[in-house]
């Protein structure tokens, strides 16, 4: 095998193209993101009264609440990566993780609780702006709960063979996902529920 | 690959806690245009820290950097469809 074939497999290039395909992925995941997005702000364009059919039956604290939950188990999942990549510390990767899961459910429990509120006050698909709307938080939230599976997977593997210092990259891949949900997040709670 | 150090996470993390409390405040300022620009920035802010810190792509390969870009780019042709395009047609 000539040199130039053994460098191409090392685990190094293998560990570097592995994440080039995650990000080639959220790269894919940009464009459908902003699409959507998009969609939101054409709708609202189109439409003067946001604020008073739709803005004003949305609870902005209880989504304030939500973000700091998003936001705080992303800190949790770069806690796990550092527990694994720094200190080799297979429990504290595992407890991370499952701090991720708790707040992930939590996250889907505050959206499904907005969601049985605006049908209660009459909004739905088929109005104006509950379409786009259940359509975007409706497709961001099918992200975390497939996060949360993830995690659920990673820590069943974690089980059986165990991350190491080395071998981490199941992790990290996990990481650029829920990184990502979390962006899309942040951008969904400016333009729809605080602008 | 440089991984960053333990306390920036933390940093990191307040400053993206303090920017949503701030963003939630924000959110009930009057006139709209300073609104809409402070809430601009400041998610701008809170996305950068997340992609450049929390995903690594301030220590990681650039070619992850042009591909998240990439993503943001191959958009403007939708919208050019939707806005000038799809109005022409109808």
């Amino acid at each position: 095998m000539s040199e130039a074939q053994t460098s191409e497999n090392s685990p190094i290039v293998q560990r570097e193209n592995t994440k080039l395909a995650m990000w080639v992925f959220l790269g894919g995941e940009v464009v459908f993101f902003i699409s959507l997005i998009l969609l939101i702000i054409f709708s609202r364009l189109t439409q003067s009264d946001y604020e008073t059919e739709f803005r004003l039956h949305l609870s902005i604290p209880l989504i304030a609440l939500n973000t700091f939950i998003l936001v705080t188990s992303s800190y949790f999942v770069v806690r796990a990566l550092e527990a694994i990549r720094i200190d080799d510390n297979g429990k504290a990767l595992r407890n991370n993780l499952i701090i991720v899961i708790i707040l992930g459910l939590l996250f889907l429990g505050g959206q499904a609780f907005e969601w049985i509120s605006l049908f209660n006050e009459g909004i739905n698909l088929s109005s104006t702006f509950g379409s786009p709307f259940f359509t975007v938080t409706g497709i961001h939230g099918t992200h975390v709960f497939v996060g949360i599976l993830w995690v659920i997977y990673l820590l069943l593997g974690h089980r059986r063979i165990p991350f190491t210092k080395e071998n981490n990259l199941g992790i990290e891949n996990f990481g650029l996902y829920w990184h990502f949900v979390d962006i899309v997040w942040i951008v969904l709670f400016t333009v729809i529920y605080l602008v | 690959m440089e991984t960053p150090k333990r306390s920036n996470y933390l940093i990191v993390f307040i400053i993206l806690m303090v920017s949503t409390l701030t963003e939630t405040l924000v959110s009930y300022l009057h006139p709209e245009a300073i609104k809409i620009s402070l809430l601009a920035v400041m998610a701008v802010l809170k996305v950068a820290l997340v992609l450049l810190f929390f995903m690594h792509l301030r220590h990681n390969s650039k070619i992850f950097s042009y591909l998240f870009i990439a993503g943001c780019i191959l958009v403007i042709p939708l919208i050019l469809v939707i806005t000038i395009v799809m109005p022409m047609i109808a």
